[in-house]
């Protein structure tokens, strides 16, 4: 079945959303709560948990950043690069202000654009 | 003292609601709005697609997840296999077991009501999950889950309500503010994550994340890199975490 056949159909591409897009997500928040409630709360596993977590936290960034999407990837990669690093420079030099750091990022982002 | 007080108080509706406003107004005081800035560029990836807007508009409501959005709207459009698709945007979401694992137990409520955590662990999304993760423990314990129900909800809410404002304005949006929307998810992901580092296995986590996704990538292609990073790297932050506490003792 082709895109063209089910996109304009009022029911199907909610249907389509609901098992294709919000289940294959959903699962894994449920799984989470279902071994998050048979572990002991100062359990080992946690730390472990966490630093997957972060890990995969830390990948998603790069992966944005490298391999950008949309209008993203009409700035060079100079200039995604460079945003990130003065973001995070930013933050950790001037009060350790996540909006400030934010501002910064985008500012270098756009002006790379200029040049 | 006051930490005991509170822990013995049972906690009325008036305590829940206060929390749970508190959460919500702490919420729109900055992430509430970065998330939502950055899923206005999902409501223009829907429309590219032919997708209708009560599409776009639930695709943040019930994903909730920015990236899947994008693969999955992006895949839909490529015209890709229905299974694939599902394929494709679970192994991208693989991230919400341990991000879900992590928070519960600062969630906990002696009256535990399965369907409170269910809606509490749908709520769970990077703004959210790094913010809170931060923010919660500051607070009693009667009062966490309360400010993360708030705080989750601000976000979910505006953003839906940003996803079909990106469905309906993007035509009119240049592609330099398209671009700067686009990249308030990545710069505000290493900040709220970095803010929320407090101990040498998450710098650690960090540094490979970032440092080793495009290896992971390079070897394994771009479906499974983040499965295969996240639980080796993670791994590998543990046992230097491990090292340190033993050199330490």
């Amino acid at each position: 079945m082709g895109l063209s056949d089910w996109i304009n159909d009022p029911f199907i591409p909610y249907l389509v959303l609901i098992i294709f897009g919000f289940l294959p997500t959903e699962i894994w928040r449920l799984a989470g709560l279902f071994f998050a409630r048979r572990l002991s709360i100062d359990s080992e596993v946690f730390i472990w948990v966490r630093c997957v977590a972060t890990v995969l936290l830390a990948a998603v960034v790069t992966k944005l950043v490298l391999s950008p999407v949309g209008a993203l990837a009409t700035v060079s990669l100079i200039g995604r690069i460079a945003g990130i690093i003065s973001g995070v420079l930013a933050y950790l030099i001037f009060r350790r202000s996540i909006a400030l750091g934010v501002i910064v990022a985008e500012t270098v982002l756009m002006t790379s654009m200029i040049l | 003292m006051t930490q005991v007080k509170s822990g013995k108080k049972r906690p009325s509706k008036n305590d829940f609601n206060a929390a749970f406003l508190t959460g919500t107004k702490e919420a729109l005081q900055f992430p509430a709005w970065v998330v939502a800035f950055a899923l206005i560029g999902i409501g223009s990836i829907a429309r590219e697609t032919g997708a209708p807007a009560g599409v776009a508009a639930l695709s943040t409501l019930l994903i909730w997840a920015g990236p899947a959005q994008i693969i999955f709207f992006g895949t839909v459009a490529s015209g890709m296999a229905l299974p694939s698709v599902a394929l494709a945007v679970t192994l991208s979401s693989f991230r919400f077991l341990p991000m879900t694992i992590a928070i519960m137990p600062l969630l906990r409520t002696p009256r535990r009501s399965l369907l409170v955590e269910v809606l509490s662990a749908h709520l769970v999304a990077v703004t959210v999950w790094t913010e809170c993760l931060r923010r919660l423990p500051k607070f009693p314990e009667n009062e966490r889950l309360p400010y993360f129900l708030g705080f989750g909800s601000a976000c979910i809410i505006l953003s839906t309500a940003s996803t079909l404002l990106g469905y309906f304005v993007i035509d009119h949006m240049n592609v330099f503010i398209a671009a700067g929307m686009l990249f308030l998810t990545p710069a505000f992901f290493i900040l709220s994550v970095s803010a929320g580092a407090k101990s040498l296995s998450d710098w650690c986590a960090i540094a490979i994340g970032l440092g080793f996704q495009p290896l992971s990538e390079k070897l394994l292609g771009p479906e499974i890199d983040l499965l295969a990073i996240g639980l080796l790297g993670g791994s590998c932050a543990y046992v230097i975490h491990r090292m340190y506490l033993r050199g330490l003792s």
